[in-house]
């Protein structure tokens, strides 16, 4: 589906509209983060250099693929990856959010924060035709070398651990229609309470691993979207294994509290 | 293959993934899939290869996404079916 001209350019004004939002409200929103909920990431400056070398080799369309513990997660991740002036000089690593419609879009204000995020929002269940625009959305933005972090496994994890049993395949559906993407696989957890929560909680540090993936199928169709979302599922949930293994071990400790 | 069959078929394949189990008392061709009988939209790709793998056909993304009642179920695969 060709996303008629009207929308492609109402996506080309969000993209700079929130661009520019980004710009005034992305130092009130570190700040908040740093100082209002004492957040802070493990080897931050690591992980930028990471992101900012991912997109310097991938200039292209990216799928940013995480796991998903609470409702703040894509803000949190936005913030982990990339500092203002990594956004400001790069803004298509700067990524689209695709948030449930029905959690967001139902108050006005909620639905502003929404826009002004660079967010499309996505139906669960929704009828054919809005899927295909949905879809479309996510595509249009993609082939213009822009970024989305999306959450494969299609919900949050109410265990607290990466479901790799009951997932969504809407990742694989997505890679299937634009087959250049890149996929970075980001594995994000509260190091001091982590686990499933609405909210962290504040005074967190998070611990932050990425991974480029180049998921591989000799199906076609559904059967390759099932296959790509799998491969995906499954790194992250190789990633937790890595952060428990690395916590158990004492590899991966805490500082000390000052 | 009649529609009967095939339509006795897509209601085997589709039973073990619905959550709404009271609505298959009253199953038939206008019974949404995800709405009425509570199928989750990721296990719904799951229903669509399964039906694939039965009836031998191959299903496209576009095809799959037109999907939504019992009804759209068997005219998809009767037409693949041929």
């Amino acid at each position: 589906m060709k996303l008629p001209r009207r929308m492609r350019l109402a996506l080309r004004v969000q993209r700079g509209i929130s661009y520019l939002c980004f710009a005034l409200f992305g130092p009130i929103l570190t700040a908040i983060y740093r100082f209002r909920f004492r957040f802070s990431a493990h080897q931050v400056d690591a992980v930028r250099a990471q992101y900012r070398a991912v997109r310097a080799e991938h200039p292209g369309p990216l799928l940013i693929c995480s796991n998903h513990l609470t409702l703040v997660d894509s803000i949190i991740q936005t913030i982990v990856l990339g500092s203002l002036w990594d956004y400001l000089r790069h803004p298509a690593s700067l990524p689209w959010n695709l948030p449930e419609a029905k959690n967001f879009y139902h108050r006005f204000s909620w639905r502003l924060v929404c826009y002004l995020g660079r967010c499309i929002p996505v139906e669960r269940g929704a009828c054919a035709e809005q899927a295909r625009l949905a879809q479309a959305r996510m595509r249009y933005v993609l082939d213009r070398g822009d970024a989305i972090a999306i959450f494969p496994e299609g919900r949050r994890s109410r265990s607290g651990r990466v479901d790799d049993r009951d997932f969504s395949y809407g990742v694989g559906q997505l890679l299937n229609r634009v087959p250049g993407a890149k996929v970075l696989c980001v594995y994000l957890r509260g190091m001091h309470f982590g686990g499933f929560a609405d909210f962290p909680t504040p005074g967190d540090r998070f611990y932050v691993q990425l991974k480029m993936l180049v998921p591989h199928s000799a199906s076609t169709g559904l059967r390759r979207a099932r296959d790509y979302s799998a491969q995906i599922v499954a790194q992250l949930k190789a990633m937790e294994d890595d952060y428990f293994t690395a916590r158990a071990s004492g590899a991966l400790s805490l500082p000390a509290a000052s | 293959m009649n529609e009967a069959q095939i339509t006795e078929k897509v209601i085997a394949l589709i039973t073990p993934y619905v959550k709404n189990t009271e609505a298959l008392n009253s199953i038939g061709k206008d019974t949404r899939i995800l709405a009425d009988l509570g199928v989750n939209s990721a296990r719904l790709v799951d229903i669509v290869l399964a039906f694939e793998d039965e009836f031998d056909i191959e299903v496209s993304d576009d095809a799959a996404d037109s999907i939504a009642t019992i009804g759209d179920a068997v005219q998809l695969i009767g037409k693949l079916v041929g």
